[in-house]
């Protein structure tokens, strides 16, 4: 226990009593050192400042101009035997002698605190001083805290001109340590220290001291502040600023939002001066008391209601100042303080009590934003550029000091607190400086934060600085975009870029957090999911009908590693957010997503995987896949890419090794083949491939993850890509075409539904399902038009009545209407029961009753939400529930494996297997290559573009199939088609031609413009089949 | 034949209590989500005729809109040669459940009597009817003449 900065002791001696709580001081204070600790705890306190004032006898402090009597580095200590020394200890100890910081500094240099003793040592003292006696404002509180400091001091054999240090800098708000004399050595011994050198240079004894400022209101750095502009010396503001900003205990107890309601007076400036004081004296006695083994406290209380009775606001400060004193001489327990401090300050009681349940679930905080935001002005308005500076490397010093303590698990509380002020005056400056030099720290200490004080912080956030969301999250994003381009190279080792990534992700979170959110969670349970499963197979058809036997168990889309730990403390996902306050897009960040090199980050994501089965934890791997939300699409679709390929090669090559091993044996070899291939008729497409794909499914659902080859009878082209391509197209349009009767086209908005009474089996819903996974997984875009809801459906989250709006705005809107009336009259109005109509795909009018006997149920005031979400639940769910699950397997048969889930929202998904709805054909024009001879400055392929571009938009979609397979765009927009148009030849009656799979088109330098336009508006309007042109 | 209780109602309602201007309301023997009517408007030049529509209503309503169509032939710049209307309280934007039949009727017998040149489906009518007054009104009534139902006698 030699060791033990007075910072780390603080932090256990306030942490343990009550963890948590400390946010407030007056908690702390009143739990004390002495107060709820374990009498271990006490006696090791005792032990440590023992061993502290042995050490300072015997070696000294170290510094050379130590002035401290008691300190062997000042020269003043006598030679003594160990012994004496141990005495002579115990007897510093019990008088509360002065402890020199630097000590502290030796045993634990991560102490920031530590930094402010050269800063303020030069500080010119005689300046100050004077002024505060006369500027001080409640002079009643100095008078008397110095009366009743005195008496301990006076004991003290030490250099405790402290006690006269009251020379409060605007006594109101800005409390002063000294106040508790000696005393406070202890308990902020990094504070104590500068004092007393610096007392020692100046002249006057009593007049000159300057003790640390232990924390400070928006009201008192204001007139602080004022003062300092009055005198035009910002010299106390430099040192309040300093004192406070550079440490996470004092930080803590700072800007301190004050209820209202029970004080008259200026609350902060009285409640909060005797904090840091208070501390320090309860401990003493409490130790003395545990020396002399005395533990009886209870006779403590009454005396003490007395004292806390006379506690009155007016002379808040004063009293309060006493208090300690009234305590040690009346032996006053510090469990009484508690009593008294609630009337002075019933927030932090609150959170006291709320604190047990669940610290991470609260979304209250005490810090003054608004005094905050007021000061904040102030300060980096201020004309003194030296304040500014001194704030931030305070703050920087406060940051580091987080990022160091972080294996030590300190108060998050507190640290929550501090980083609540810090961020909050990050967002509100423009003070490049500030941001430049102090988010990249400020990031790196709340990303060494528990995830528990993480989703504490994301719903203060939420709570509190909505309005300031956006902001942080661009200054995130400028911070990642500066270090990637600074360091293209190594985008994933940088340090930084992984902190401010971390810190965005708790910004995510609050983002969803101040969002409005869908309650109860939309999302399936895992229980009903399987249940639905079960029943698919069981209600629905007879399984010997159900072609694609898929029993197996299905995987969970999400790996345990990767499971989202702020998500499940926070219990919200970004699913549940239909409107979020900032638009998720706004996390991308496009410079990292494009230097990410994600083959790399796939192979972290892996090892993540791979140590995750092994068991271990102690991961140094990251990887920003567990980050998708910085991620853009496009970059996903990478990570998808090299995992689907991945397994691709895996099965390939567990397949090659198969066929070794069988070589000789005959007729299996279909089995085997390394790729998934799948013979069709063009006239029996859908057919074809529900046997062919039926029978893999049955057989080897695996090889559906293999790459798609897919032959067209009685053709000769070779899949490299392009053949695939048309078969996806044609079975999608096939599938869709309502005369099939699968999905019904929706009148309003063109959507593909399900058909609620289909013709057809569930298989074919499967195979649906199949296409359209196989499609993500090979990279192909399909033309299917379904409403969003279904791909929340297919990541598992069921429909509600916000999906209405897309799959119907009609509808959505008169729902709304009805949610919105407000009228007494509503079953008049509406005339409306809890039996529903719809038409079905003949156009037959079908009731449902939404409840039993709904027909008899008038809907009204009291149920009208209910019959909005029985609706939407009907529609959207039961209705073609079992269509849905029949999809929903075979989709899940291809991609239950890959991290789908973990990278992609819905509206990705979506993007992912239709492509963008927007056609921009300028960018085409931009990224298009050129092959054969031709540039872009060729006569041709300027013409080609002229038309292209007069083109109208369906025309457009055709070209955009003729050549590509697809009338869909690309994630990532046309410019990542990478369309190559090379020259066919010179001038002949030929159409031009293309190669899909390549996304090349073959044309021929036509003689003039206008038979090129003719010629490309025939080829793209009489295409179909594949090699055929 | 089932239909939504509301719709029921409606017609109900609008059968015991005649309107002026719509009379003859009947639903389709076979669907009750098609009703037919005859509008009698007062305003020249459509006062001289009756003319014959269809209201149908999807298997939603009230939770979609209604959709109006006339069946006799009108020269009017807000109904279109296929007898399609135009009708904003019957838009899918501004659609309400809460909004009755009757009320929507009430809305299209004001349009028929005060023609919206601003939003017409039929621009050269529209046209017409702002720059050439009395040529418009000679042709619609022309028009009526020629085409529309007789009023009912009361």
């Amino acid at each position: 226990m030699s060791g033990g900065s007075g910072e780390e002791r603080e932090q256990q001696r306030q942490t343990s009593p009550l963890p948590g709580v400390s946010s407030s001081a007056s908690t702390s204070a009143s739990t004390g050192p002495g107060g709820r600790a374990t009498p271990e705890m006490k006696r090791s306190t005792v032990r440590s400042l023992i061993q502290r004032y042995f050490h300072q006898l015997q070696s000294g402090c170290g510094n050379a101009a130590c002035t401290n009597a008691n300190c062997a580095s000042s020269g003043k200590v006598a030679p003594m035997t160990p012994n004496e020394v141990a005495a002579r200890a115990l007897q510093l100890f019990s008088q509360d002698a002065q402890l020199c910081e630097n000590l502290g500094q030796a045993e634990a240099e991560a102490s920031p605190s530590v930094a402010p003793v050269s800063v303020i040592s030069t500080l010119d003292i005689d300046m100050l001083s004077p002024n505060d006696s006369s500027s001080s404002s409640s002079n009643s509180s100095s008078s008397s805290s110095n009366s009743s400091t005195s008496t301990i001091t006076s004991a003290s054999t030490t250099t405790t001109t402290s006690t006269q240090s009251q020379s409060v800098p605007a006594p109101k708000s800005v409390s002063v340590p000294g106040a508790s004399a000696s005393p406070s050595a202890r308990a902020t011994p990094p504070a104590a220290a500068p004092i007393s050198t610096s007392s020692a240079s100046s002249s006057g004894a009593c007049t000159t001291n300057l003790s640390a400022v232990k924390s400070l209101e928006a009201s008192c750095l204001i007139s602080l502040y004022e003062e300092c502009v009055k005198k035009d010396s910002y010299d106390k503001l430099y040192q309040a600023v300093g004192d406070v900003f550079s440490c996470v205990e004092r930080l803590s107890r700072s800007f301190v939002r004050t209820p209202d309601a029970e004080e008259e007076e200026e609350p902060p400036a009285a409640s909060q001066p005797l904090f840091p004081a208070k501390p320090a004296e309860p401990l003493n006695k409490e130790q003395l008391r545990t020396l002399e083994g005395e533990h009886d406290k209870d006779e403590d209380s009454t005396q003490q209601a007395g004292a806390v009775a006379s506690t009155d606001t007016a002379a808040a400060a004063a009293a309060a100042a006493v208090e300690p004193e009234v305590e040690n001489d009346d032996d006053a327990g510090p469990e009484d303080v508690d009593d008294e401090d609630v009337p002075m300050e019933p927030a932090p009681k609150c959170e006291a009590k709320a604190e047990p349940v669940d610290p991470s679930m609260s979304s209250d905080t005490l810090v003054d934003f608004e005094g905050l935001r007021r000061v904040q002005r102030l300060l980096f308005a201020s004309k003194s550029r030296t304040v500014t500076d001194k704030l931030t490397s305070s703050v920087i010093q406060l940051a580091d000091w987080i990022h160091y303590m972080r294996r030590y698990t300190p108060d998050w509380e507190k640290v929550v607190h501090c980083l609540v002020i810090c961020f909050d005056l990050a967002t509100n400056t423009n003070n490049m400086d500030y941001l430049d030099r102090v988010l990249p720290k400020l990031c790196l200490a709340a990303a060494s934060m528990s995830v528990k004080a993480q989703a504490r912080l994301a719903r203060i956030w939420a709570a509190h600085c909505s309005d300031q969301l956006q902001t942080l999250v661009s200054s995130c994003q400028q911070q990642i975009t500066l270090q990637v381009l600074l360091d293209e190279e190594s985008v994933r080792e940088n340090e930084h870029i992984k902190c401010v990534t971390k810190v965005l992700k708790i910004v995510f979170y609050a983002n969803i957090l101040a969002s409005e959110l869908e309650s109860p969670s939309c999302r399936v349970s895992a229980d009903e999911l399987a249940e639905c499963a079960a029943s698919t197979s069981a209600d629905g058809v007879p399984p010997e009908e159900d072609l694609f036997l898929y029993n197996q168990v299905m995987h969970p889309h999400m790996p345990k590693f990767a499971e989202d730990q702020m998500e499940k403390a926070l219990k919200v996902s970004a699913i549940d957010c239909r409107k979020p306050l900032v638009p998720l897009e706004e996390f991308y960040n496009e410079a990292l997503s494009e230097n990410i090199q994600m083959h790399h980050d796939y192979l972290s994501y892996k090892s993540l995987a791979m140590e995750s089965e092994v068991g271990s934890s102690h991961s140094t791997y990251f990887s920003f896949m567990l980050y998708a939300f910085i991620l853009t699409p496009a970059t996903k679709v990478d990570a998808l890419y090299y995992d689907s390929r991945m397994r691709m090669y895996s099965e390939r090559y567990s397949t090659l090794y198969s066929i070794i091993n069988n070589f000789g044996q005959d007729g299996q070899d279909a089995q085997h083949r390394p790729d998934l291939k799948l013979t069709v008729r063009r006239d029996q497409l859908i057919n074809d491939a529900l046997v062919g794909l039926e029978l893999v499914a049955m057989s080897n659902p695996k090889d559906l993850k293999k790459q798609l080859v897919v032959e067209f009878v009685g053709e000769q082209g070779i899949d490299e890509g392009g053949v695939s391509k048309e078969f996806f197209q044609l079975i999608v349009e096939e599938i869709f075409n309502p005369a099939f009767g699968m999905f019904v086209q929706q009148e309003e908005t063109n959507n593909m539904w399900f058909n609620a009474t289909p013709f057809e089996n569930g298989a074919q819903f499967t195979l649906i399902g199949i296409i359209i996974g196989l499609a993500i997984y090979n990279n192909v875009i399909l033309a299917v038009n379904f409403p969003m809801v279904v791909y929340r459906k297919l990541l598992g989250y069921r429909g509600t009545f916000c999906d209405l709006r897309d799959y119907s705005p009609t509808l959505y809107t008169s729902l709304k209407s009805m949610l919105d009336f407000e009228g007494q009259n509503m079953e008049e109005a509406f005339d409306q029961t809890f039996k529903i109509s719809y038409s079905n795909v003949f156009g037959e009018m079908v009731e449902h009753e939404l409840v039993p006997h709904g027909q008899e149920v008038l809907v009204g005031q009291h149920n009208k939400q209910l019959f909005v979400d029985l609706y939407a639940d009907f529609l959207l769910n039961k209705n073609i529930q079992q269509q849905f699950n029949s999809f929903r397997k075979g989709f899940e048969m291809v991609t239950d494996e890959s991290p789908l889930k973990l990278l992609f929202r819905p509206e990705e998904i979506e993007m992912l297997v239709c492509g963008s709805r927007e056609f921009d054909f300028v960018e085409l024009e931009h990224s298009t290559e050129y092959e054969g001879g031709y540039t872009e400055e060729t006569q041709i392929i300027q013409d080609f573009w002229k038309i292209v571009h007069a083109m109208p938009n369906e025309s457009k979609r055709k070209l955009l199939e003729f050549t590509t397979g697809s009338a869909r765009v690309p994630v990532g927009g046309l410019k990542c088609l990478r369309l190559l148009i090379t020259r066919h030849g010179p001038d002949s009656d030929r159409l031009p031609t293309s190669h899909t799979c390549f996304n090349v088109l073959l044309l021929p330098e036509y003689s003039s413009k206008e038979k090129l336009e003719e010629r490309l508006l025939k080829a793209i309007n009489y295409s179909k089949g594949f090699g055929m042109l | 034949m089932t239909a939504p209780r509301r719709l029921r109602k409606e017609l109900g309602d609008l059968q015991d209590n005649t309107l002026k201007s719509f009379r003859d309301i009947k639903a389709d023997d076979e669907n009750l989500l098609r009703w037919t009517g005859l509008i009698v408007p007062d305003n020249p030049p459509y006062n001289k005729g009756a003319f014959r529509i269809e209201i149908n209503f999807p298997a939603e309503y009230p939770f979609k809109p209604p959709k109006i169509n006339f069946k006799t032939r009108i020269y009017h710049p807000n109904i279109d040669e296929k007898g399609q209307v135009c009708l904003p309280i019957i838009s899918t934007e501004n659609w309400k459940p809460a909004t009755r039949t009757e009320q929507v009727v009430q809305a299209l017998i004001a349009l028929i009597n005060d023609p919206e040149p601003e939003h017409p489906l039929r621009a050269e009518l529209a046209e017409e009817f702002l720059k050439d007054r009395k040529k418009f009104v000679k042709n619609a009534e022309d028009y009526t003449k020629k085409h529309s139902e007789k009023r009912p006698a009361d």
